[in-house]
């Protein structure tokens, strides 16, 4: 083959700007730290990259979806704790009344201790997370109960009646956990709604009787009806209970999962350091020598050596 | 018969010329060794007619003949049509893949993915508000920041929508400077004419117009660039051009004869190939890829509309046409943010907020978004393939067309020192002869003087 001037003019440049592009790509690469820039690069990879990243912002939202359902239910923990420490507090109060040796003036005390312990509980129960009570069911900015005679509960059983939607958070893909405790479902609506048994309504009931003197309705059947009061607080206690565990257990997969998803991003859309700086290095000599090459190539010619 | 002294005088004279001619010719070649599509030329040597002699004693009596030098026949330009027509087919391609590129390189850079600026990103931040919400689902701020993240999402589609609107415009606008009235097709179209009148005009006088018919051959390599070109070459020297389509083989003519022909494009669907044709097959609407991912994206704006809709049971977003272009998050909501409803039911129900949450990852919106961003990178990444196997292709046949048609230096300078070592060897055989004639003349015929 004839190679003429302009061939070979032609070919240096044209080697010159691959190498030039190439070092150029590489440099972009060193300077983002970034395998892909754009999605041209790899098409695959981007998709990829962009499912990473929904993932990943999806799983951070789960983790503060899940540490504020943490805080409910150590909120409602704690409320539930005190309605238990309450309720033994009735039971001995309860237990000292009832014997023989008792007399009208101390039942009368211990039934205003009485009186304090139902305003105590309807307290415990109106507390709040954040600005939100949190056993009223999902009517969260009306109190469950007023303080004083009226214990008629004054939220709904959302959360509680299966159907009604509660509270409810999503800790996980497709996962959503109803973390609200009713306090209907423990306390009742007292004189309100008589017959239903539950904690008001059994506290009233003492009182009354200790305001009575009747000693052998203490004895028969209210000590009976706290013990049953005091299990079915420490049920929903332990139902809670397992459901933090739920949480936790949420928690740290996600974590992992985090970390699972950060690792792969890394791996698919950053650019290996190591690698991209010997690239570099390697595309520059190759430039170098290029450059070399085509400027002894051009320079000489017959010329030189014709006198 | 007898030959004149001179005779030996006279053929010197013939080579001195003649490699006069060479070397002005090899200047010339060394002059436009950097002008664009100049072909060398070599000026065609040939010995001159002969004188017939009777020889005494020949067996067959018919004479010899005693050769008389050299005659310049003609300067030709050195070149290869069959590779100027390999080297326009490769062109046009090349074009037409490099407009591609180019084109879609600028609708793909709207996009910025992957990043944090991107739709993805948005429709990220979208979807977490509502999850927020969901925690606080009477929370005026949460309502007031979900707004400004519904608004961030649909600004991002708008601004990408609309820079893929610019890049379509851009790339007809291309399209109308090259083929359009006025524009470079007929420009040259005109100039084309023009050379094929002036060249035929020589040829029939029997020139070769070398440069005129390079300046020519530079025009078509132009016009290759635009489109595919077919070109016949007449008796005479002229030649018919015109665009051919690729798919329908039908012609456009861009000069016959001496006439131009260029009528602006067709008003119909056609595909021409070279930088057209990528234009075209990028910006072209209806039917441009360009404007397929402009509907894509409209698809996905009503999609994310009317999915986010249905979940919210009302108007969140509100959409018009073109869909990518209008949606917005509903007037009334703008205007008071604290009307977005959380929740079905009490205060703190949030069965709404947390539906239109789970949402994220849906194949109809995020796996949408996806695929277009996969698609529309797909796409450029195949046109910056193409144009590099393209522009590979060109460069070998544009190489063996300049191994043919190029000026080499070496070359060039080896003639020069033929040529004038054959000039100086013509001369000394002329001098040679003069000394014979000094010997004829001044010492013959003098004796005993």
């Amino acid at each position: 083959m004839r190679i003429t001037t302009s061939m070979v003019q032609r070919s240096i440049l044209a080697d010159l700007n691959t190498l030039s592009v190439k070092l150029a790509r590489t440099q972009t690469k060193a300077a983002s730290g970034r395998e892909i820039t754009r999605p041209a690069d790899n098409p695959f990879g981007t998709s990829k990259a962009m499912g990473l990243r929904s993932n990943l912002a999806a799983n951070d939202q789960y983790m503060r979806n899940i540490d504020d359902a943490r805080g409910w239910m150590d909120a409602t923990e704690s409320a539930l704790d005190s309605i238990t420490q309450f309720v033994k507090r009735a039971q001995d109060l309860v237990v000292q009344a009832s014997t023989d040796t008792a007399d009208a003036t101390s039942r009368s005390a211990v039934a205003a201790e009485i009186a304090q312990i139902i305003q105590g509980v309807k307290e415990t129960a109106n507390s709040s997370y954040g600005d939100r009570y949190i056993m009223s069911g999902t009517e969260t900015s009306v109190p469950p109960y007023k303080l004083g005679d009226d214990d008629t509960y004054q939220g709904n059983d959302a959360g509680h009646d299966p159907a009604l939607a509660g509270i409810v958070r999503e800790i996980g893909p497709g996962v959503t956990m109803t973390i609200n405790s009713v306090a209907s479902e423990l306390l009742g609506s007292g004189r309100s709604d008589p017959g239903d048994g539950k904690l008001l309504n059994v506290l009233r009931d003492i009182a009354d009787h200790l305001a009575a003197d009747d000693g052998a309705a203490l004895r028969s059947g209210d000590l009976s009806a706290l013990k049953q009061q005091l299990d079915g607080v420490l049920e929903v206690r332990a139902r809670n209970g397992s459901m933090s565990n739920r949480l936790d257990a949420a928690s740290t997969r996600m974590d992992q999962i985090g970390l699972a998803l950060t690792d792969q991003l890394s791996k698919t859309e950053d650019a290996d350091f190591a690698q991209t700086m010997i690239d570099f290095n390697s595309q520059s000599a190759a430039y170098q020598a290029a450059l070399r090459a085509g400027a002894t190539i051009i320079q000489s010619s017959l010329m030189d050596f014709l006198r | 018969m007898p030959i004149s002294s001179f005779y030996g005088l006279q053929t010197s004279l013939r080579g001195l010329i003649a490699q006069q001619r060479m070397l002005d010719t090899t200047g010339h070649n060394i002059a436009n060794a950097s002008t664009v599509g100049y072909s060398r030329q070599e000026a065609t040597l040939a010995a001159s007619r002969a004188l017939q002699l009777q020889v005494a004693g020949a067996s067959n009596a018919t004479g010899a003949h005693l050769g008389s030098g050299v005659d310049v026949q003609g300067f030709r330009r050195v070149r290869d049509q069959f590779l100027d027509a390999q080297y326009r087919g490769q062109n046009s391609s090349l074009s037409d893949w490099k407009a591609r590129a180019d084109a879609l390189d600028s609708a793909e850079l709207s996009l910025a993915e992957p990043g944090d600026n991107g739709i993805n990103a948005m429709l990220g931040n979208f979807w977490k508000a509502w999850s927020d919400l969901s925690k606080t689902p009477d929370d005026a701020a949460a309502k007031t920041a979900l707004v400004q993240q519904a608004g961030a999402l649909t600004d991002s589609i708008h601004s990408v929508r609309q820079q893929m609107v610019w890049a379509q415009e851009s790339a007809m606008g291309q399209y109308d400077a090259i083929a359009g009235p006025g524009g470079n097709v007929e420009r040259i179209a005109s100039e084309l004419a023009g050379l094929n009148k002036t060249i035929s005009s020589f040829i029939v006088n029997g020139d070769s117009p070398n440069d005129l018919m390079d300046r020519r051959d530079v025009l078509l390599d132009q016009l290759s660039t635009y489109g595919q070109l077919s070109v016949e070459q007449l008796d005479g020297g002229s030649m018919n051009v015109a665009f051919v389509d690729g798919s329908t083989g039908l012609s456009y003519p861009i000069v016959t004869d001496r006439t131009a022909d260029w009528a602006g494009p067709p008003t119909g669907d056609w595909s021409p190939g070279g930088q057209m044709g990528g234009l075209l097959a990028a910006g072209k609407s209806p039917g441009g890829m360009i404007d397929g991912y402009l509907a894509t994206l409209d698809q996905f704006a009503s999609s994310l509309a009317s999915t986010v809709n249905a979940a919210y049971g009302g108007d969140f977003f509100s959409i018009g046409t073109p869909p990518g272009a209008s949606i917005a998050v509903d007037a009334a909501i703008q205007a008071d943010p604290k009307t977005i409803v959380a929740g079905t039911g009490a205060s703190g129900s949030n069965d709404v907020a947390l539906a239109i949450s789970q949402l994220k990852g849906n194949a109809s919106v995020d796996g949408a978004y996806k695929a277009f961003v996969a698609k529309v990178g797909g796409d450029l990444n195949e046109a910056q393939r193409m144009q590099a196997n393209a522009q590979i292709l060109t460069d070998s046949v544009e190489d063996r067309r300049q191994s043919v048609a190029g000026v080499s230096m070496d070359e060039e300078m080896t003639n020069l020192v033929r040529f004038q070592r054959a000039y100086q060897a013509s001369a000394r055989a002329m001098s040679t002869m003069d000394e014979m004639l000094d010997v004829l003349i001044n010492r013959t015929g003098r004796v005993g003087l």
